[in-house]
């Protein structure tokens, strides 16, 4: 029978979770366990895959020193069992019975065919939220293909517009597709345990990678829908036409900026003229048709100008000035400095950080985002993100380090199923834990 | 098949605009919540005014980006720039039971709309704020939209190719998925904690904290191993080939269109598959393409042969071959792609067209997740601005017609 854990400030300790997932869904067993869910990450005694995805702590490649698997699997703990023997399967339904949620990322009917799927759950468990993320979701013609991250995202229609038109589209930084997959899967999981409290019923959450990463396309989609035009990837300039001074990005001292001066809510142009004089870096916008155009640079500036032919050429070269004045100012200062100054103004001005500026972010230090956890077998501790969200009641906590691999088989398998440690012993000599 | 939705019952008052508010308080409604979206001709949601536009209509209530975030909602005008639009501000955070907004504090402050002054109104209210920065620290007043979030938060520097200026992904990405969808999993979570407790609580997701989290690998490489990575195209350290390959080109209103294919090699199978699908040409058989490793070396002759071969084919054609031989391939595909060619979304019917009064039959975004027992469903189309006023102020607020008219003539519901 399963043991009630008693409920403290937290929104989901009353929550276990099997984690079964790879790449694909690991994320969203990390958003339930930070939150507060005992997740329990259920491994191949052989080897879990997860733990050889780079980079490795101190580039060491060994199973206990992936930082992708480190990121993906705080706050939960680990039993090493072989589900797919007799004996394994036999613990493993032992584990479902005292489960809440079951999340995995098979090819869909993997499971079913052993009789796990949602269906052989729930005889187990007639309550389970079983959460499947995979690349295309449980039914359809392409159920059943393989899959990676850059198959979702170059089939959800968003990779399409990211890049360069000279150069293959775009894949983002950092398995995205696995991202919000994963996002959407802890949604669902939830959203399917609230019908659960409600009605005591659960379900089968399904997520398309596909799918959770269509609504990523922006416009492109209500596009076509109500214009039948294709958006297609339009590189620096973005939607723009032409040039425009403080629009995109800029090269300063050390680094690089994104600048979107005059959009609205922002400070206009005389502002940015105000602080490049006070720097003495004005040089001749102060004077003549370049003041003039300074003073009315906005987005109704812009659309008049092209409405006004004769009038374009000139002013295209003004603009272009601007331009060059604007870089030559940024190249005059650091980027923290362009940015914060900039933003003290209300100039809409951003850092384009890399992963150190995001390492020494002042703001994400100022509010103790950055969370440092000691891993002994490593003799040192490791520095984590933080918290996507801030719950004021029930908050995110860092509460437990990654686990090794099979840490916690003891722990859950003989300590809370009952199994005598000698029959363990025999279950790992076969190779079942 | 259960009739009852999830959130059916709960009410959710959302002061959002733009994508990431909108589209969290969209899918509470998708999963059965009643939705009141507040507005104002004094303060339109800037996304009413943005392309698209239903062909041949103008006007607030037929822009493509609004609407595909605001299906299922109660539409009204409360102008909370007025001391009686702000109160009836104020009856809908009693009414509520989940406030969500991603207005800046500077804005809140002005309407009375912090979680010191909800709380006094609705003490056991669930409110979910969206600050760009957080409400503390050096930059709390920082202000910016997605295009400059993408850049602060990293994703600009890490994605593209390197020989190519930071450039960004063509979108406000984190608007779309990160952070509604992270905002979506800590409102259900405090939902859940005061169903047991009775408490609300204060939910606050700093756009900067959620979309720097998935990028956490990228800063542990900087702060565990010294090293500071940047943007490397589509490659990836674990699998070679890996990208999008140039197909043959199409053809779409009498111009050439590129054609691109996706699809990455992680393991000895999947190489052997490739060369297979390939027709074993004779350079996939030197052995500097053998293993992971030597891909590696040479990975920018791999792809030009790779294109040689994807280049005389169509897209479509190389992604079903490959994917019959269980390598993971994908169509590049573009907005027409997703909706009317792929026949697998197609199957799922993952767009969902809805009849708009203004803008006629539109498609809007599917279910971001799908429960077999209780699917979310978007029941109205987009809202108008103010087409709910009546019905929310009298049925949802209780409202009289006396007080509704003099809401109307103080310009409050404007």
């Amino acid at each position: 029978m399963r043991k009630r854990r008693a409920m403290t400030e937290s929104a989901l300790s009353d929550l276990r979770v099997l984690d079964l997932a790879g790449e694909t869904g690991v994320y969203a067993g990390k958003l339930l366990a930070d939150l507060g869910a005992d997740v329990i990450r259920i491994e191949p005694p052989d080897g879990d895959p997860l733990r050889d995805v780079p980079p490795f702590f101190h580039d060491v490649h060994a199973a206990d020193h992936s930082l992708t698997f480190f990121h993906l699997n705080t706050n939960k703990r680990s039993v090493t069992l072989d589900f797919t023997k007799p004996q394994g399967r036999a613990l493993f339904e032992r584990l479902v019975k005292s489960a809440d949620i079951v999340i995995e990322s098979y090819t869909p009917g993997y499971l079913d065919g052993m009789g796990l799927g949602y269906d052989g759950l729930c005889k187990i468990r007639p309550d389970i939220v079983l959460t499947s993320i995979t690349g295309f979701g449980q039914d359809g013609p392409h159920a059943r293909w393989a899959w990676s991250d850059i198959v979702g995202v170059a089939m959800s229609g968003m990779m399409t517009l990211a890049g360069d038109k000279e150069d293959p589209p775009n894949r983002p930084y950092g398995n995205q597709g696995y991202v919000c997959a994963g996002i959407d899967g802890a949604a669902g999981a939830l959203m399917a345990i609230v019908h659960r409290d409600n009605t005591g019923e659960g379900q089968h959450v399904d997520v398309s990678m596909q799918e959770a990463l269509s609504i990523n396309q922006e416009t492109a989609m209500m596009v076509f829908d109500m214009n039948q035009r294709v958006a297609t990837r339009t590189g620096a300039r973005g939607l723009i036409p032409i040039d425009l001074p403080g629009i995109g990005v800029f090269e300063c001292k050390d680094g690089q900026v994104f600048a979107y001066l005059g959009s609205p809510g922002g400070a206009p142009w005389t502002v940015m003229l105000d602080w490049m004089i006070a720097e003495g870096k004005a040089e001749d916008l102060t004077e003549g048709e370049n003041l003039e155009v300074v003073r009315q640079l906005n987005l109704r500036f812009l659309t008049a100008l092209v409405q006004e032919p004769e009038k374009l050429p000139a002013r295209l070269k003004v603009l272009s000035h601007m331009r060059e004045v604007f870089q030559r100012f940024c190249l005059s200062m650091d980027k923290w400095t362009l940015y914060q100054e900039a933003q003290k103004r209300r100039l809409m001005i951003g850092i384009i950080s890399t992963p150190e500026d995001l390492a020494k972010n002042p703001q994400l230090a100022a509010r103790h985002w950055y969370q440092d956890v000691q891993h002994d077998h490593l003799g040192e501790t490791v520095r984590y993100a933080g918290p996507p969200y801030r719950l004021s009641q029930t908050p995110w906590t860092m509460r437990r380090r990654p686990p090794l691999p099979g840490e916690h088989t003891v722990e859950v398998l003989c300590d809370e199923l009952g199994v005598a440690p000698a029959e363990l012993d025999a279950l790992r000599a076969a190779g079942v834990a | 098949m259960s009739a009852r939705l999830p959130l059916e019952g709960m009410k959710v008052a959302d002061f959002s605009w733009f994508g990431a508010g909108p589209i969290c308080a969209e899918n509470l409604a998708r999963y059965g919540a009643t939705v009141v979206r507040v507005e104002s001709e004094a303060h339109v949601d800037g996304l009413r005014s943005v392309q698209p536009f239903a062909t041949g209509k103008t006007g607030y209530n037929v822009s493509g980006y609004f609407n595909n975030y605001n299906a299922g909602k109660l539409g009204v005008t409360f102008n909370l720039s007025t001391e009686l639009g702000r109160e009836m501000g104020r009856k809908l955070i009693r009414w509520c039971d989940v406030f969500v907004t991603n207005q800046t504090s500077r804005i809140l402050e002005q309407w009375g709309y912090t979680y010191d002054d909800l709380v006094k109104i609705n003490p056991t209210i669930i409110a979910a704020y969206q600050p760009m920065q957080g409400a503390d620290g050096p930059h709390k007043n920082f202000f910016g939209f997605g295009a400059v979030l993408n850049a602060i938060t990293g994703y600009n520097n890490l994605s593209g190719f390197p020989h190519r200026p930071p450039m960004g992904l063509g979108t406000n990405y984190p608007d779309y998925v990160i952070n509604p969808g992270h905002t979506l999993i800590a409102i259900l979570a405090a939902l859940r904690y005061r169903k047991k407790t009775g408490k609300g609580q204060r939910i606050e997701l700093a756009q900067i904290e959620s979309s720097v989290a998935p990028l956490a690998p990228a800063i542990m490489e900087y702060t565990e191993n010294g090293r500071v990575i940047t943007r490397n195209g589509n490659r990836l350290a674990y699998a070679s080939p890996h990208g999008a390959f140039r197909c043959a080109d199409n053809t779409w209103q009498d111009q050439p269109e590129d054609r691109w294919v996706a699809f990455g090699v992680f393991n000895d199978a999947q190489w052997q598959a490739l060369v297979e699908a390939m027709g074993a040409p004779a350079w996939a058989g030197d052995a500097k393409f053998a293993t992971l490793a030597s891909r590696k070396q040479h990975e920018d002759e791999l792809e030009a042969n790779v294109t040689a071969w994807t280049r005389e084919r169509r897209a479509e054609d190389v992604m079903t071959l490959l994917q019959s031989k269980g390598v993971p391939a994908g169509v590049v595909q573009n907005s027409r792609d997703v909706l009317t060619a792929d026949e697998h979304l197609k199957a799922r019917q993952y767009y969902q067209y809805l009849d708009h009064p203004e803008t006629g039959r539109a498609a809007y975004d599917g279910p971001p997740f799908r429960l077999s027992k209780t699917p979310g469903t978007l029941k109205t189309p987009a809202t108008c601005l103010g087409e709910y006023n009546e019905y929310v102020c009298k049925e949802l607020l209780g409202m009289t017609d006396d007080e509704i008219a003099e809401a109307l003539v103080e310009q409050a519901l404007f």
